[in-house]
């Protein structure tokens, strides 16, 4: 009976999920059988129910491989300095665009600051490199005007720490900003208001009003964030890498796409995507879990 | 100080600092735009920094004399209109249910959905499962598999927690049923929102081309981000040139690939601050008290 | 108002997914039926499916399915042999990824498919996936066995099985090396011939810089591509027996790689030096397609350096040209300037194969896919495929094809992507040795084209040529990759480190190399020259 009264009201609710739910199940779980190429040794001609099964053969042979321990560390610490780095950049650039008072130039600031969200990362290359150069790039150039020495932004690993996230938060600041920007908009003006009746400084009314608005969203993307912590995009590291910092920027994207794609070892490519998978679905539930004790906040 | 000059400073210093921020993102775009109106030698030397040397206008006669870029265009704007409409009618069906706390298996249609975000069959069941769907070589192959963003639905679903349940009850109350709710509430307070995700799902599309690298092969049927990739991607592959004995094969020129860039880069830029409308004024207030 | 109409657009939005929904499952039902109704002709054409590479640079007017090349296929091959060629094109870049989900899918790959990584060609062979090709070449391939010889077929055998027709390499040679004419001129300073007279030139052109570039001269111009440092390499690798040739090279992808040979380490401390003392380009591990490099010698910067052998003289970069323009009275000339130590200008050659041309099992076009080779093979079919119209493209000098410099665009975008569709050979076919090279010369622009025989000369020097097992090192296939971005890692490391740390930076390098698989190609090798060598 509760049942049926609890169906009455909410069968639009389910109607809705249909053809969505349809969707995952069709072009997302259709090809999971994918995932058992890990445990065979996968023979492109034979298709993968012809394929030999081989157990964790692959597992074991990636965990006894030094450059993929390499590879996960790195990755680890990338995700790391940029969670510490890029993932407030955006912030606080959105609370300073929302501070701007005159309208035209905030939404010019907006328009430009996501250009380089679109310029493909081969281009960035070329470029990183006319302006990080050692030799001839722009700021040793500006540098050695001053009369100070060169600094290897590219070459030596510290270094090239610093170039790989400013170049991150350079490309990924401005386009970041949206979503909180989407945010602020939707707190409500009157608090604002009053917050200046009573004489709250400016910091203050950020404090106090703009980052609480923001704090779902904060929470959100901060989960997802943790949940990638051990997946890491590939054109970033690889176009930005090169082999005089490799022992840094080799990383599990770049590793899966030397033995994968160039060397043809599917089932190697495939078992280091399943381990990442799971690791990745334990992070994210567990910043799940600690963010609704912690915070009440959850995105599941 | 006083408050105001105190203000007055903060404001001053923001903005000076917000102009930097847009000079450094500005730059490398001017940089593509002086390599695109330079000629070959100065680029070749590396003398092009943030004007053309050697004025040309050539490389933008051969980018729009070029019926297939100006195709590629067309196609790339009806498939990324396509895509986003859809994107967007999806994952608004299953985030609005999902947001209620009170429906039962919520828990495990998210978590059957937050799977897809982390396994993947991978390259080959993929391909085979496109092929089995007879969907090669047709645009459909480019906008069903990618539909739905279980990361902007996780977004969505979050800022349609964040409206005041008070205004839900209250259209409860008057009779109203989810749908209307739906249309009448919370839709209209969350098209801040709305815009930003259409954005994204606009521009994942129009930057994507990945997959039609996988699954297209009619060049009708080309983004024109797939051909901007194999333009571009000439330089990594020229190495290999030599081996494969093309030496006097056609080359790209550099402005070309630039002149390219910039065509590809700009209807987006544009049809950007037209969006801009529904998430820099705050629609929440009035539309509630509308 | 306002609100209304949005939830107008909402609905209709969801109308629309439904409907196209519906739509394309409508679409994917009714997919089959096409095909069936073509077939009325009197005898059906049978049909021929060929992989073409995409580059992305197809000119205006021209798709890259539809263009005077593939029309001329098509007219000249297709429609005498009642067979429907169409072409496939896979995006160069991704060429690999491709080919494997084209393969694994089994219905959608094209009856004729090529690649150059040897490593993909030997693993499609032994994971059975190739059509064995001995009886079709001797039954529908006449002129292509003429055409390819006995040695270059060798190269498309996998364990004395024929699973690929290789393409047959022109252009053998790789290197030379370019100086500065008019600074070592200007210093009164003879060619240099061997690594030590190299190293005293590169420091005179540091110190005294004789093109006045303000100190940023770059004495030897290098990059992290193997033309820039391959030749110095081998200059420092000792006399050794056959043995040693057989055991200790590395062969990574279709290079021999010299890390183990003896010498080595004595290379790697010269490039040390030259790169501590401010000789070397200093980003140079930076540099992966050489854009710095060319954009350095056209300016004026660089001093010597080692490159594909003529590439300068090509127009495509017109890199000679541009420094010529640049720097008023720049002179640069080929040389010869890596003596090893038994007096040999020896540098690595290319081995006489080109891409391996395959037929996949699932195939049912096999031999049609041989006809069209074979088609290609004679005549003047890859003549005309690779030349284009006489008159339009080309002049006739004494029976050599030479490209006219003054050819309109019309004629040029005809056959832009000649050498996609001339897939039994790699470079341009003349008709015989001698004719090829002259061709080949003739490309450059005529002032150039007396250094471009010298530069082509230079590359076939005392040239070493790759070793081969009559089968497949599996460790190199499993490893060959990974080792040889290590071993860009190994010159680069060791290149840059500071000379007190050169000692230990070699030994860390050399312990990682080797346990990255190096070992297992070293003992897989060992084996099998033992087993060679019993026989």
């Amino acid at each position: 009976m509760r049942m049926n009264m609890y169906l009455r009201r909410n069968w639009h609710l389910y109607i809705l999920l249909v053809l969505p739910l349809a969707y995952f199940f069709l072009f997302k779980y259709g090809p999971m059988y994918g995932v058992q190429i890990a445990f065979k040794d996968f023979n492109f001609f034979q298709g993968i129910s012809g394929s030999k099964w081989i157990g964790f053969d692959a597992f074991k042979e990636v965990f006894q491989n030094q450059d993929f321990f390499d590879a996960l560390r790195n990755t680890i610490l990338l995700n790391f300095l940029d969670l510490l780095v890029s993932f407030p950049a955006p912030l606080i650039l959105a609370i300073m665009i929302y501070e701007l008072k005159t309208s035209w130039f905030k939404k010019m600031a907006q328009t430009v600051l996501y250009i380089p969200h679109f310029i493909s990362w081969v281009i960035i290359g070329g470029i990183v490199l006319q302006v990080f150069g050692t030799q001839s790039g722009f700021i040793n150039n500006v540098l050695s005007g001053f009369g100070i020495g060169e600094i290897p932004f590219l070459t030596d690993k510290k270094y090239w720490l610093i170039t790989y996230l400013t170049v991150g938060v350079w490309q990924s600041a401005g386009w970041g900003t949206i979503l909180y920007l989407a945010a602020l908009t939707g707190i409500n003006k009157e608090l604002f208001e009053a917050a200046e009746v009573d004489g709250a400084n400016r910091f203050k009314r950020i404090l106090h009003i703009s980052l609480p608005g923001l704090k779902t969203t904060i929470a959100t993307l901060l989960i997802i964030n943790l949940g990638n912590m051990i997946s890491i995009g590939f054109d970033r590291p690889f176009i930005i890498g090169n082999v005089a910092v490799r022992d840094y920027s080799d990383v599990l994207s770049t590793f899966v796409y030397r033995i994968g794609m160039e060397s043809g070892q599917i089932t190697l490519a495939t078992a280091v995507g399943l381990f990442q998978a799971l690791v990745g679905l334990v992070f994210l539930l567990g910043a799940n879990y600690a963010s609704k004790k912690l915070a009440d906040e959850s995105i599941l | 100080m006083s408050e105001r000059a105190s203000n007055r400073a903060i404001d001053t210093a923001n903005v000076i600092f917000v102009i930097i921020t847009m000079l450094l993102c500005l730059a490398p775009f001017i940089h593509i735009i002086a390599i695109s109106l330079s000629a070959n030698r100065p680029i070749m030397s590396g003398e092009v920094s943030f004007y053309p040397i050697e004025l040309t206008f050539e490389a933008y006669s051969k980018v729009f004399s070029d019926m297939s870029m100006i195709r590629s265009l067309g196609f790339t704007v009806l498939l990324t209109v396509l895509t986003t409409v859809l994107s967007m009618v999806m994952t608004i069906a299953v985030a609005y249910p999902l947001s209620k706390k009170e429906l039962k298996g919520r828990k495990i249609f998210m978590l059957i959905i937050v799977i897809t975000m982390f396994f993947t069959g991978g390259m080959i069941p993929e391909y085979i499962l496109i092929r089995d769907f007879h969907l090669l070589d047709k645009m459909w192959a480019l906008v069903l598999p990618g539909l739905i963003s279980p990361f902007y639905m996780i977004i969505l679903i979050s800022f349609f927690n964040n409206i005041p349940k008070s205004l839900e009850e209250a259209a409860d109350i008057d009779g109203s049923s989810h749908i209307g709710t739906l249309f009448r509430i919370i839709l209209p307070l969350s098209l801040p929102v709305m815009a930003t995700l259409s954005l994204f799902y606009a521009v994942g599309r129009w930057n994507g081309f990945q997959d039609a690298l996988m699954y297209i092969t009619n060049p009708e049927l080309y983004p024109l981000q797939l051909k901007l990739y194999q333009m571009i991607q000439q330089n990594q592959v020229h190495d290999l040139m030599q081996m494969e004995g093309m030496t006097a094969a056609t080359v790209l020129p550099e402005s070309l690939k630039a002149a390219s860039v910039v065509f590809s880069t700009l209807p987006i830029l544009i049809v950007y601050p037209w969006l801009q409308r529904y998430f820099i004024s705050g629609v929440m207030v009035g539309a509630v008290k509308g | 108002m306002e609100r209304n109409r949005f939830a107008k657009m909402a609905r209709l939005g969801v109308a629309v997914t439904l409907i196209s929904t519906v739509f394309v499952t409508a679409c994917s039902s009714n997919n089959a039926s096409p095909n069936a109704e073509g077939g009325n002709a009197a005898t059906k054409p049978s049909s021929l499916k060929v992989e073409l590479f995409d580059r992305g640079n197809t000119p205006a007017g021209y798709t890259i399915t539809n263009s005077y090349l593939t029309n001329l296929v098509k007219e000249r091959f297709g429609k005498p042999s009642n067979i429907d060629v169409q072409f496939v094109p896979v995006p160069r870049s991704e060429e690999i990824q491709k080919l494997n989900v084209l393969m694994a899918s089994g219905t959608e790959v094209p009856d004729i498919v090529f690649t150059y990584d040897s490593g993909t060609f030997n693993r499609y062979a032994e994971q059975g996936g190739l059509t064995e090709l001995t009886e079709l070449i001797d039954e529908y391939g006449p002129n292509l066995k003429k055409f390819l010889g006995e040695d270059t077929l060798a190269y498309g055998s996998y364990n004395g099985e024929q699973f690929a027709v290789p393409g047959r390499r022109l252009v053998l040679g790789k290197y030379a090396s370019y100086v500065r004419q008019d600074w070592l001129d200007k210093l009164g300073l003879p060619a240099p011939q061997n690594t030590e007279q190299l190293y005293e030139t590169l420091k005179a052109f540091k110190e005294k810089d004789p093109g006045s570039t303000g100190g940023k001269v770059i004495p030897f111009g290098m990059t992290i591509a193997s033309a820039q440092y391959e030749s110095l390499l081998w200059s420092f690798i000792e006399p050794m027996t056959q043995e040693q040739r057989y055991t200790l090279t590395q062969q990574l992808g279709s290079n021999d790689f010299p890390a183990l040979l003896p010498g080595f380490k004595n290379a790697l401390q010269y490039m040390n030096k030259l790169y501590n003392e401010g000789l070397i380009s200093k980003d140079f591990g930076l540099d992966k397609d050489k854009k710095q490099l060319w954009e350095d010698v056209q300016s004026g910067r660089v001093g010597f350096y080692s490159e594909d052998a003529g590439e300068l003289y090509f127009t495509q970069n017109n890199t000679y040209k541009n420094l010529q323009t640049n720097v008023a009275g720049a002179v640069m000339t080929p040389l010869d300037a890596f003596a090893n130590s038994e007096g040999k200008f020896a540098k690595p050659t290319y081995a006489p194969n080109g891409l391996y041309v395959m037929i996949p099992k699932s195939s049912k076009h096999a031999v049609e896919a041989i006809k069209y080779l074979d088609w290609m093979a004679s005549g003047t079919n890859l003549f005309d495929i690779q030349f284009g119209v006489e008159g339009e493209n080309f002049t006739l000098v004494d029976g050599v094809p030479i490209v006219k410099p003054d050819a309109a665009q019309a004629a040029i975008d005809k056959i832009y992507n000649f050498g996609d569709f001339a897939v039994i050979v790699n470079g341009k076919f003349a008709g015989d040795d001698k004719k090829n090279t002259d061709a080949y010369i003739a490309q450059t622009p005529a002032e150039y084209q007396a250094d471009m025989r010298k530069s082509v000369e230079i590359s076939n020097t005392d040239p070493i040529t790759p070793v081969r097992f009559d089968h497949p090192i599996a460790a190199e296939a499993k490893y060959g990759n990974g080792l040889a971005d290590k071993f860009q890692e190994f010159i680069v490391k060791a290149t840059m480190v500071k000379t007190e740390q050169f000692e230990s930076t070699y030994a860390a390098m050399m312990k990682d190399y080797m346990a990255s698989g190096g070992q297992a190609i070293l003992d897989e090798r060992t084996a099998a020259y033992k087993e060679m060598s019993s026989k």
